[in-house]
């Protein structure tokens, strides 16, 4: 049995846990109703359109909420993950740049504007090289067909180096090819808020990440509510995670980044 | 929307969740589904009133969440908290797990904003603009008036105390009566849950856990549970539904071996309080039973959301499951108890518990299991609700109507459905929203009157439970949630017979009570007070109402509280009530002087909030003080 068959059909404790379905009120996003999608998808196709599974699998964030709130603790991140591999994959990872900068252990991986790298070189007073990325290293496209070959060059080319970033996307990318980094605020002593930590408190804390894929790329209208609806909650947002940024930009929510600022004072 | 749908006569269903058991949210083909979930404004909280607004479409647990990290509770529980909205909460007149102290949600309800085909947005309730009826109709029509868009609600600070104990009991009729005891001895028990015999044995629930059971514990065993059934042939894993095909046989078998109901019984609130009222409940409860010790209460407290995770494996071999819940007055309940039980025990295994009292009666829920075809299960639910409507209880206590409970809902308001159908027209004249749920046409052929139609109000003592000034039914903003006027109306309507009021919240669908009582022959059952103790105190401190008030927001609910030429009188009734004084003269600047107790009369309304100092303020509820509105 999947996942998907064992849904228990209970109180569905997975609906209000799911940054998706909860903060975008979008009903096909419940992680129980996203279940019996696909398991209508697996078992009776000619009932359930691939079109509409596609459109369920990529709702999900891949944050895990859903699976601590289950009685059953059923793996539906885990199940829906292999459902995207076989329906809906993402765009492929672009080709991976060259390091700029020489031959520097240190390296700063940019994902937006930003000139990370020679802040951090200055602040730090090392050399730092620069790797530029304009698909967050791939994110994107980790259940796509070329993953696994894009992967193992991650891991080739971080051999030996140390690695930091500001962005969300590129610390998944790299965690999921089995390469760790640092968050560039630990090289310099800056306060670690606003990076990684999209959660509002209390005893249920509920995420948001509106800016992960695939829900970012197949469904940017529903990501966009996501990011509102978790600054509405959070009564702000203090933001330094670059790709959280891009996010709730494009939502239309003003952001109180200090990143930036600091980084203004170095150009 | 609702402008464009009228326009098209395309009917209209207002989903909230989707935690609904009776189908009255379901969108069917060639309907518009309006998904609520977007009207998700979480406040303002007034820490002031003690009230807070939310959208329609806010998650009852986020709102819960929202409200405790800011000191507040709303006190309202259901099992389907986390996959349940607020506004569906009052389309179903929903009711949670300490209904006994906080009241069901209508109790909480302040004041309603909605739209309406006819009228677009409106509200009713506290500083609304239309008729004070809207609200009692609008409570539990499930998406046939209009879409509720905002509830304003009140809130209690989050316990300072809880307490939680278990006793056995050595039967059904025991343990209702010692129900019934708490209930009208006026001690405010925040949890009341009474498993019967099946349902104590199954559940295991009397025998502490010794294992000392953990998440990860559970996590293994649900893990190697499944894995098990996965690597059971077709054959064997048909077998997991086998006994329920027999359900005589099991039913049978469950009646031999079990023995004896848990009740658990819990207070929370102003430590004092709770330490008073539950002094003397546990001696009520020791009387009755054997007390097993606060285990069994704190093991359901930490899992009272967990839910049966069986269920799909059952459908999928040709098993049902449901439950289905009723109300009635004590005199009836155990009666029904066993009607509805045999009903339902011909073609399913069967279990009940006891989770909803008042001091008029209580809330039976029956969870059964079965196997066969749609036809089995359908006759299932035919002959429960039948024994239902025979042995004269509410069909519906807060599951909602929806489509399965349509037919027997209807036979049971009988005539008195006119009076929604009028709203109706008037709100919903084209007929589109949510059509086919809830009341169906009239029946000409059902009795709505039954003809062992219980009499009894609470029994002896004469003195009103709630006296209200003679009219109308109390708007529900103008009183306190526990303070229930009337009990059953009865009389004719276009020239038929009613009663309304079989169960304790007249829960059927909306409360048509008030609207009904102006039939000219309408006769109204009161609840009255249980005989007992009674203490009574008077005191002339500086700004009575604002006391008054706050001995409310303290936890204590007198039955007699108000002030009469600057003295405020406080009253209170049952086995605790000397107790209670006691707080109260320590909470009243310069105390209270014991008088002989005498009730009084609470103002009916129309009421309109005034300050505290207001020299006209004729009455008190914990979110503020009333004058006359006239």
């Amino acid at each position: 049995m999947t996942p998907f068959d064992t849904c228990a059909l209970c109180p569905r404790l997975c609906r209000d846990r799911c940054p998706v379905a909860t903060g975008a009120a979008w009903e096909a996003a419940v992680p129980a109703q996203i279940a019996a999608v696909a398991r209508g998808w697996s078992v009776a196709p000619d009932t359930t359109p691939e079109a509409l599974a596609r459109e369920a699998v990529t709702a999900c964030v891949d944050c895990g909420a859903c699976r601590d709130a289950c009685h059953l603790h059923r793996p539906l991140p885990e199940a829906l993950r292999e459902l995207r591999r076989q329906i809906a994959p993402g765009p492929p990872p672009e080709p991976l740049r060259p390091i700029e900068g020489g031959p520097a252990e240190w390296v700063a991986i940019e994902a937006d504007e930003r000139p990370l790298a020679a802040a951090l070189s200055r602040v730090s007073g090392r050399p730092v090289g620069r790797w530029v990325t304009h698909d967050r290293l791939g994110v994107n496209g980790i259940e796509s067909p070329s993953w696994t070959e894009h992967a193992r060059s991650l891991r080739e080319r971080a051999v030996g180096l140390r690695l930091a970033t500001v962005d969300g996307g590129v610390m998944r990318a790299l965690a999921q090819a089995g390469v760790s980094a640092d968050w560039a605020n630990e090289w310099v002593g800056r306060p670690a808020e606003g990076i990684g930590s999209c959660v509002t408190g209390g005893e249920r804390p509920l995420g948001c990440c509106g800016g992960a894929p695939p829900l970012v790329w197949a469904h940017p209208e529903h990501a966009a509510r996501v990011g509102r609806s978790f600054v509405r909650r959070a009564g702000g947002a203090v933001v330094a995670d670059g790709r959280c940024r891009d996010h709730l930009r494009r939502a239309g929510v003003d952001v109180d980044d200090w990143l930036d600022r600091w980084l203004a004072g170095d150009r | 929307m609702l402008r464009d749908a009228t326009a098209a006569r395309v009917p209209v269903v207002t989903y909230g969740a989707g935690s609904g058991v009776c189908g009255g949210a379901r969108g069917r083909p060639g309907e518009w589904v309006l998904d609520t979930k977007a009207l998700d404004q979480l406040g303002p909280l007034d820490r002031e009133r003690w009230s807070v607004r939310a959208g329609a479409g806010v998650n009852g647990q986020q709102l819960e969440d929202w409200l405790q990290a800011r000191g507040f509770t709303l006190g309202h529980s259901p099992s389907s908290i986390a996959c349940s909205t607020v506004g569906g909460w009052a389309a179903a007149r929903s009711a949670g797990q300490f209904s006994s102290k906080y009241g069901v949600f209508e109790d909480m309800v302040l004041g309603l904003e909605g739209v309406a085909p006819s009228t677009g947005p409106f509200r009713v309730g506290a500083g609304g603009d239309r008729p004070a009826e809207w609200l009692e109709l609008l409570l539990g029509s499930e998406g046939t008036l209009a879409v509720l868009t905002e509830v304003e609600m009140r809130v209690w600070p989050t316990p300072a105390a809880r307490v939680l104990g278990g006793w056995e009991m050595p039967d059904l009729p025991t343990a209702l009566g010692v129900m019934r005891e708490l209930m009208q001895g006026e001690l405010h028990p925040s949890v009341v849950r009474l498993y019967d015999p099946v349902d104590t044995r199954i559940g295991g629930r009397t025998r502490p856990k010794t294992d000392g059971s953990t998440d990860g514990a559970a996590r293994r065993f649900v893990a190697r549970w499944l894995a098990s059934v996965d690597r059971l042939d077709p054959v064997h894993r048909n077998s997991l539904v086998l006994p329920l095909g027999l359900p005589r046989l099991v039913n049978g078998l469950l009646d031999r071996v079990a023995r004896g109901c848990l009740l658990i019984v819990g207070w929370e609130g102003d430590a004092a309080v709770v330490d008073a009222a539950s002094r003397a409940g546990h001696q009520l409860l020791d009387a009755a039973g054997a007390a097993l010790g606060p285990d069994p209460g704190q093991r359901w407290y930490a899992s009272r959301h967990a839910v049966s995770y069986k269920l799909m494996p059952v459908f999928e071999r040709g098993g049902f499951a449901d439950t289905m819940e009723v109300a009635g007055r004590w005199s009836v309940l155990e009666a029904a108890y066993h009607a509805i039980r045999g009903a339902l025990g011909r073609t399913a295994v069967v279990m009940a518990h006891v989770s909803h009292v008042y001091p008029e009666g209580a809330c039976i829920y029956f969870s059964f299991a079965g196997r066969g075809d749609r036809s089995v299960y359908a006759e299932t639910w035919r002959s429960a609700l039948d024994a239902a409507v025979r042995v004269g209880v509410t069909v519906a206590h807060h599951h909602g109507i929806g489509e399965s409970k349509v037919e027997a809902a209807t036979r049971e308001v009988g005539p008195a459905v006119e009076v929604w159908r009028a709203l109706k027209a008037e709100l919903d004249p084209a007929g589109i929203l949510n059509p086919g749920r809830l009341f169906g046409p009239p029946s000409h052929e059902a009795p709505s009157v039954v003809a062992d139609a219980p009499t009894d109000g609470l029994g002896p003592g004469g003195e009103a439970m709630w006296p209200f000034e003679p009219g109308e039914l109390p708007a529900r903003w103008h009183r306190s949630p526990w303070q229930t006027p009337w009990i059953e109306v009865a009389g004719t309507w276009a020239g038929r017979p009613f009663r309304l009021g079989r169960g304790p919240r007249s829960a059927v669908g909306p409360d048509l009570r008030g609207a009904v009582a102006r039939a000219p022959d309408v006769v109204i059952t009161r609840a009255t007070a249980a005989p007992g103790p009674r203490w009574m105190g008077e005191g002339r401190p500086e700004a009575p109402w604002a006391v008054a008030r706050a001995l409310l927001a303290s936890d204590l609910r007198p039955a007699v509280l108000g002030v009469r030429d600057g003295v405020l009188r406080v009253g209170f009734r049952g086995p605790a009530a000397a107790a209670f004084g006691a707080i109260a003269s320590a909470r009243v600047p310069g105390g209270l002087v014991e008088r002989p107790y005498a009730p009084e009369p609470l103002p009916a309304g129309p009421l309109r909030w005034t300050t505290d100092d207001d020299p006209a303020a004729v009455g008190v509820t914990a979110q503020g003080v009333f004058r006359r509105a006239t």
